[in-house]
């Protein structure tokens, strides 16, 4: 492979090495299962981050793939192992969604999530919501119980309140680590990054690193051969109060399809401008590159010639997968039936 | 070569329940927000200034679902949501589910260019309006007679109204300047009856509005929720780009196959890398005009 953190295998090497190797014919081969998940990308690098953090990380990743992948091993859907996923990422208080999330200019958490059915295709996003425990719960339900796609605000919190889910308070989602982020971020911004001053189409030099990392996605395969994708972030720190990012869009941060699925972590607006998770498959689909090359072309082409940093997890109906970055590290994780688990978060693959 | 196309919504707009008078007017703010958006193509404006310009237009006439006249939320105020995008490197601004912003499209341009943000949603992109000197307009202004009898009309069940049908009277403009540069904007009140909190598929990038010079720009009008999940715009866009469709077929497979094939209606209108405009609808009609310096000029319904 010519990058070491591409991990993309292909269903044809496995299968030509499996019937190499055996002799009698096969018993009906049970369909492919496979779990991707990350925990956003950004400056995450061995140097920076001490033993017991690393654990910590690993850890919650961990039981992340791990409940996500317990869906799809006793036969549920991708739908329900995406949001299990998600779900324990959101509770999970060092990644940005739900509890622990960053705070927006005003210092409170605002939430956006979104999940995508790759059958039908059905989607719900839920944007700006402030007492929500789990907005991908709540994303799930504008898919399964509304006539629409995305509600914001007030109004998503009023549905939310309509079916029956518990609200808490704002306090619930503050950590101490993200409330001192924040001040740093406004003392940088008074310093001289006006936050709204407008992003440059190419990032200085000398641009310090981009805060807000942690938004989490996951991607699913299950045994119907189906897909699907979900997404959960508290978004950038210090982000203007309103501000709606990539993920709650879909196309842009959540994608999925009946044979290609991605989420994305990173500077939002950059993947909402080119359309990011939808293009990756949009290249696989009429290009004909394979998962691999479509994500490679995204993140190191396409993404980085605007100065665009950030990653996606992609998936495809093969259980083929891709988990890319141009950004420093990626907290990543994959767990499949073909025996592969792992977990990783800098640039060389552990 | 420099050309522009608008629309004012797409549904049933049966012949018969547009009254002469009705048609007349409708034609004629199509004309005007057309004439806008030419002017500043002719004079050497950019792409960018003159879907601004037109959308403007339609959002200030009350007969469009956008800015004044927009379709009203269940609880009867309006709610609004625009887009705009820049070909040229691909920068937008988007808003969604503001109540008191005269011109939405304007405010959608304002993000992007004076925030670091692509979508700014509810109160937050209202205080951001005030803080770049917008003047707000009680939510009064947007509502008219018209569309608070729609509304009670939709929420005693029943349709009668010779306006655009509820969620369908969109308002959006593309076009491409004399330099090449491409641009769409897409501005609207959604759905009548809709939920508050909703938002359409008018400020997604890539579902209702997109634009990328050297492919093209589109803008989409219908039933919302269906262009989102089928990232309808973006969609078309990468049919020409990655497969080497024309815009006519690129639109015609999403509205025919896709959409068609998940339930969702609506139309479309396009401009190519080299001026030629598309519209495209699977309703039974389409609000649109088109107009480009080679004389083509043309305002239809049906």
């Amino acid at each position: 492979m010519s990058r070491p953190n591409l991990l993309a295998i292909t269903a044809a090497a496995l299968l030509a090495t499996a019937s190499a190797h055996a002799a009698p014919p096969p018993p009906a081969p049970q369909p492919t299962i496979a779990l991707a998940i990350h925990g956003g990308a950004g400056v995450i690098e061995r140097a920076r981050m001490t033993p017991e953090r690393e654990a910590s990380y690993r850890a919650g990743l961990a039981a992340a793939l791990d409940a996500g992948y317990a869906v799809l091993e006793r036969g549920g859907s991708s739908l329900d192992a995406v949001a299990a996923a998600v779900r324990t990422m959101e509770d999970d208080p060092q990644f940005n969604a739900g509890r622990g999330a960053v705070l927006n200019h005003d210092g409170i958490c605002e939430l956006d999530a979104a999940i995508m059915d790759g059958t039908g295709p059905r989607a719900g996003a839920v944007a700006g919501v402030h007492h929500v425990k789990n907005p991908i719960d709540l994303a799930r339900l504008v898919m399964d119980r509304s006539p629409h796609v995305l509600l914001a605000g007030a109004g998503a919190e009023e549905f939310a309140l309509a079916q029956g889910v518990v609200l808490v308070p704002e306090s619930y989602f503050l950590t101490p680590g993200r409330v001192r982020e924040l001040e740093e971020e406004k003392r940088a911004a008074a310093a001289g990054q006006e936050p709204t001053a407008p992003l440059p189409l190419r990032p200085p030099a000398s641009a310090a690193a981009p805060k807000g990392i942690g938004t989490v996605g996951a991607l699913a395969l299950d045994r119907a051969g189906h897909l699907a994708a979900a997404t959960s972030t508290g978004g950038l720190t210090n982000k203007l109060y309103g501000r709606v990012g990539d993920t709650p869009i879909i196309g842009a941060g959540t994608y999925a399809d009946e044979s290609c699925a991605v989420s994305g972590t990173g500077q939002g607006e950059f993947y909402i401008r080119q359309v990011v998770a939808y293009d990756i498959c949009a290249m696989m689909h009429y290009q004909h590159l394979s998962l691999e090359r479509a994500v490679d072309t995204m993140i190191h082409q396409k993404l980085k010639r605007t100065g665009g940093e950030g990653g996606v997890i992609a998936l495809d109906g093969d259980g083929n997968y891709a988990m890319d970055f141009n950004s420093p590290g990626m907290h990543r994780g994959v767990r499949d039936s073909r025996g592969h688990r792992e977990i990783a978060m800098y640039r060389d693959t552990n | 070569m420099y050309a522009i196309a608008i629309h004012g919504g797409a549904g049933a707009v049966p012949r018969a329940t547009l009254s002469p008078e009705r048609e007349r007017a409708y034609r004629a703010g199509l004309e005007a927000a057309l004439d806008g958006g030419s002017a500043v193509l002719e004079r050497g404006g950019s792409s960018l200034d003159a879907v601004t310009a037109a959308v403007r237009i339609l959002e200030d006439d009350p007969l469009f679902n956008a800015g004044r006249g927009a379709a009203l939320t269940r609880e009867g105020a309006a709610e609004l949501d625009a887009a705009i995008m820049d070909g040229r490197q691909q920068r937008a601004g988007a808003v969604a589910s503001v109540r008191h912003v005269k011109n939405p499209v304007e405010l959608a341009r304002r993000v992007m260019e004076k925030s670091r943000h692509v979508l700014l949603v509810g109160p937050g992109a209202e205080e951001f309006a005030l803080e770049e000197g917008f003047a707000l307009m009680p939510n009064l202004y947007f509502r008219t007679p018209e569309r608070i009898s729609q509304l009670e009309h939709e929420q005693r069940g029943e349709r009668v109204s010779d306006l655009v049908p509820p969620g369908q009277g969109t308002v959006g403009a593309v076009a491409r300047d004399r330099d090449g540069n491409l641009a769409a904007a897409t501005s609207t009140g959604g759905m009548t009856n809709k939920r508050p909190g909703r938002v359409g598929d008018s400020p997604i990038i890539g579902a209702g509005t997109y634009a990328k010079n050297g492919v093209c720009a589109v803008s989409a009008t219908g039933h919302g929720e269906y262009f989102i999940r089928a990232v309808a715009a973006h969609h078309v866009c990468a049919a020409v780009e990655y497969r080497g469709l024309t815009l006519e077929l690129a639109m015609r497979e999403l509205l025919n196959d896709i959409l068609r094939g998940l339930g969702g209606d609506g139309g479309l209108i396009g401009v190519d890398r080299d001026g030629r405009i598309v519209m495209e609808f699977s309703t039974e009609g389409m609000y649109r005009g088109a107009r480009d310096s080679s004389g083509r000029s043309e305002i239809a319904i049906y």
